[in-house]
This record gives structure tokens, C-alpha cells and sequence, in this order.
């Protein structure tokens, strides 16, 4: 039944199925993880680095970028539809300064990324785009946010959540460790998001990308030594954790 | 015969084949070139088997120098990835042979020195065990086949979304008794190739066997694909083989990024 009404966008299958769209989310499975986490007074994204080849540049392979000043993303799917929707969402987000005088809101430009993949969705030649995008940031009012898009041009927010590869495990851990003591002050907001990732990542600190945002700052990309660090204080905590355990079972 | 606008009567083409008493006797004798043409591919597609470090063939086939009791075949990158890193490198694997053979599917048109690495088949004994391999059909052998297919292929009444790749679906010979490590692999899907090949054989001729398919997503050499067939450890024949897990599982990291063929379009 399936491959009857698989092939073209525009087509419904009889129960009600885009299969288009359904695959264009198995192909943001492909993509590394990305987490986003929205703190009190910060917002943190962080991704699984995709391992470089040894001649490959490696700040050509980004998948945190800001938006503006004040918002960012993350996306875990195609590459190249990434870098399309987000020069899209760019020059949206400058076009509307220059138009309303007002930075953009968090929601105003997911909702405009959300609308464009939606168009993709519903005419006919083309292909979904194979995305999904994590957006955080700041509005005015002095709120954190976070948002999720998807292939389909749904957007919703959460309070923490995770795309791609691992998704599912990485969501599973941030339900049973997302609390509001884990978020908090901003320093336990990073230390949640690097062991969310740490769940899933294979050799540690060194393929973790951090970036955060706090109130009425710019974007902050972490360094290698910096969540080196973060990894190295994480780790002890769980020893002593341990310890503790064992200690009390003995 | 069929008649023209001018009156004349020609032959109309036929593709059920002629039935005039002319035949063309010419296409259909076959010459003494025609019989040494064949004879010469017979013998380029004939399955050598030999030894790879002295490049000698083995004279006396591996059926009967080797008898054993287990045999597990790999096929595809997936399971044999699964089965070097699991068990061959856990024990002492002596290698005894390799199967090279040529077909006209085969890119290199020269037989003679297909190089070393392009073995389509090793076999390997177990020093500490020899009883441990062979492909003898002899009483109380039992094979096992390890092999990928990507999931694409598993036809399932219920919602592709329900389905959860890679899994494991085993489909065995009647005359194996033993409970397999995974659910048996449901009507209407069939097995096809090698693996089918080999089946058959084993209920033909008796020979308890079974075969672990893993249905994939990912058709390259992927991590999380061969640690789908971790359940197979636990099955009578690889038990006891496996020594060291832990350590197996460093030795498949290490396989999969040297083998990792960089890609930018997924990120």
C-alpha cells in the first residue's frame, strides 16, 4: 500500500498518512543528537559532534548557528537543508528589524521556519525539507524559550527536548532528570545538557559542542577545555555518588 | 506471410520463432570454438580454494580435513563485523583457507592474480577447538548464519512506525530443536541469496541449522546494527566461544571508524 502513495508530496495515502513528510523524518534520524535545555535564566543547546575527516576544516561543520543576537539554533538532519532554511531564517530575522524597528520574537521566527518547511509539505515538485531545529533564546520580556520544529512545519515548546540520532534515548533521560533543582542556576542547566549528551556520545567530552544564551547576552560557544572541564566535574559527582551508594549498602 | 500495399508477398516478422523448413542451421551448431569458449569460462568460474599465506591450493577439500561441529557463516559487513569482533578475537582463530571465485559480475577480468585481499570467503578454525568448523554434513553439526537485510525488505501488517530497526528475526530448519535467541521471522517475508542457499541445503540433507537475519536501517557498516545481533551470544553454538565482551566491543569501535567512509550529508 505504502509505495503507491509514497512517492509524491501532494499525495494522501487512504489512511490519512504523508508518507513524504514521515520519511523526511527518518532522514533527521540520521543526523547527530542535538539537546536543548530552557533554564531559569538561560537557555543551553548542546550537540554530538560529528567526527571530521582529518584534512576537512572543522569550523565548516557547525550545527549550532545563531540567528540573531539574541536566538540561536541547532538542527539534526540534511546539511544542506539546513543551510537553506537557515539563510532564510537570517535574512527574516533582519528584514523584520529593519521593517518593525524590534528584534524578532523566539516564536516569530520558529513560526516562520515552521511555515516555510509546511510549505514544502503541500506543493507539488517538491520535497520536504529534512530537518528538524531546536530554537532557543530571549524575548524582550526577559523569557527564556525553546522551541522545536519539525519536517512537517509543526512547532511546539518545550521545556527541554532532543533531535536526531539518539533523540529518544536523550528525551527518556531529560524526563527522569529534568527537575528544578537540575535547572536550578545556570551552571546546572549546562552540567543537565552535557550529561544528557553524555548518555549517548562514545568517547566523551571531546565530541560535545556546547553553546549557551543567558539574559540579554550574546550567543556563548563553549570551548574544548571549557567542557572538558564541565565532563571532568560531572564525573566526579558521580563518583562520590557511587561512593555514597556503596558506602551506604555496605 | 503477409501481403503489402504493392501486391507483394514477404515474409512477416515472427517472434514465436520461425517455422519455415529453412531454418538457419548456422546459429544453432555449436563450432569447436563455441565448445572451448565455454570451456574456458567453466573453468575461470570454478571456486578455487586456498591456502592465503602460500597462495598453494588446498589439495584435499576442506570437507573432509576439517570436521567439526559448528559452523557459523557471516554474511555481509554487519555480521561479519559482529563475528570478528566478538568471536573471532576472543580465542586463538587459525585461518585455513579462503574460496576465490570469479564471476561475470566480477570487475577485474583477470583470474589469474586475483590479489590476496580479494578473497570472497575466509575460513577460520578454532586452535584451541577444532572441532569448532568445517562444512562437513556430518552428525551433530549445526550452523549457524549471521546476515542483514535492511528493513525496507520486511513486509508487516503493522504500521512501519511501530517497527524499531535493527531487530533480529531468526528462521531455522526443522530438525533444529533448540529455542532461538530472537521471534522467528513471520510469513510473508522470505530470505533470499546465500543465506537461502544454505538453509535449504541444511533441510534437504538434515542438518540443524538456523539463521539470525537482522533487519536494518543502515546498510554500511554501522555500529548499533552489529550490536542488534548481541542477542545471538547466548545462543548454544556461540556460547562459550565469546570470552571477553568488554573487550570485543573495543575491538567493533575500532572496526567501524577505520571503516567509517566520511559522509557530510546527514549532520
Amino acid at each position: 500500500m505504502e509505495s503507491r502513495y509514497d512517492r509524491a508530496i501532494t499525495v494522501f495515502s487512504p489512511d490519512g498518512h504523508l508518507f513524504q513528510v514521515e520519511y523526511a523524518q527518518e532522514a533527521v534520524k540520521k543526523g547527530s543528537t542535538a539537546v536543548g535545555i530552557r533554564g531559569t535564566d538561560i537557555v543551553v543547546l548542546g550537540v554530538e559532534k560529528k567526527s571530521v575527516a582529518k584534512l576537512q576544516d572543522e569550523r565548516t561543520v557547525r550545527k549550532i548557528c545563531a540567528l540573531d543576537d539574541h536566538v540561536c539554533m541547532a538542527f539534526a538532519g540534511l546539511t544542506a537543508d539546513a543551510r537553506v532554511v537557515i539563510n532564510r531564517a537570517r535574512v527574516e530575522c533582519q528584514s523584520y528589524k529593519l521593517t518593525v524597528e524590534d528584534p524578532v520574537t523566539v516564536e516569530y521566527i520558529t513560526r516562520f521556519i515552521a511555515t516555510l518547511k509546511q510549505k514544502y509539505t503541500q506543493s507539488n515538485g517538491r520535497r520536504p525539507f529534512g530537518i528538524s531545529a531546536l530554537i532557543v533564546g530571549f524575548d524582550d520580556d526577559g523569557i527564556p524559550r525553546l522551541y522545536q520544529t519539525d519536517p512537517s512545519g509543526t512547532y511546539h515548546a518545550w521545556k527541554a527536548n532532543a533531535i536526531g540520532r539518539s533523540a529518544k534515548t536523550v528525551r527518556e533521560f531529560l524526563e527522569k532528570n529534568y527537575t528544578e533543582d537540575a535547572i536550578a542556576n545556570d551552571n546546572e542547566a549546562i552540567k543537565l545538557a552535557i550529561r544528557a549528551l553524555l548518555e549517548i556520545v562514545q568517547s566523551g567530552g571531546k565530541n560535545i559542542e556546547l553553546a549557551i544564551i543567558r539574559r540579554n547576552q550574546p550567543l556563548k560557544m563553549f570551548s574544548a577545555k571549557e567542557i572538558e572541564s564541565q565532563v571532568t566535574a560531572i564525573e566526579k559527582e558521580k563518583e562520590e555518588t557511587e561512593k555514597k551508594k556503596s558506602k551506604k549498602t555496605a | 506471410m503477409a501481403a503489402t500495399f504493392f501486391g507483394e508477398v514477404v515474409k512477416a516478422p515472427c517472434r514465436a520463432g520461425t517455422e519455415d523448413e529453412e531454418e538457419d542451421d548456422e546459429g544453432r551448431k555449436e563450432t569447436p570454438e563455441d565448445r572451448e569458449v565455454r570451456r574456458q569460462l567453466a573453468r575461470k568460474r570454478e571456486v578455487r580454494l586456498l591456502r592465503r599465506q602460500t597462495k598453494t591450493s588446498l589439495e584435499v577439500s576442506l570437507l573432509e580435513k576439517y570436521p567439526c561441529s559448528k559452523f557459523i557463516i557471516a554474511i555481509g559487513n554487519n555480521a561479519v563485523a559482529f563475528l570478528s569482533s566478538f568471536v573471532t578475537s576472543s580465542g586463538v582463530w587459525e585461518e585455513v583457507g579462503c574460496a576465490k571465485l570469479w564471476n561475470e559480475w566480477c570487475r577485474t577480468t583477470d583470474t589469474a592474480h586475483l590479489s590476496p585481499t580479494e578473497a570472497f570467503c575466509v575460513f577460520y578454525h578454532l586452535k584451541s577447538n577444532p572441532s569448532v568448523f568445517g562444512s562437513c554434513p556430518r552428525k551433530n553439526l549445526q550452523i549457524t548464519v549471521l546476515t542483514c537485510r535492511h528493513v525496507t525488505d520486511y513486509k508487516t501488517s503493522e504500521s512501519t512506525s511501530s517497527l524499531h530497526p535493527p531487530f533480529l528475526k531468526a528462521l531455522k530448519t526443522q530438525n533444529f530443536k533448540e529455542p532461538p535467541c530472537c521471534s522467528l521471522l513471520e510469513q510473508p517475508n522470505i530470505v533470499h541469496d546465500l543465506p537461502a542457499a544454505v538453509l535449504s541445503y541444511c533441510q534437504v540433507w538434515k542438518i540443524p541449522a538456523i539463521l539470525y537475519l537482522c533487519y536494518t536501517d543502515v546498510m554500511k557498516l554501522d555500529l548499533i546494527t552489529v550490536e542488534a545481533f548481541k542477542p545471538v551470544l547466548s545462543s548454544r553454538s556461540l556460547k562459550g566461544l565469546v570470552k571477553n565482551i568488554p573487550q570485543s566491543t573495543e575491538v567493533l569501535k575500532k572496526l567501524v571508524t577505520t571503516n567509517e567512509i566520511q559522509s557530510n550529508i546527514y549532520t
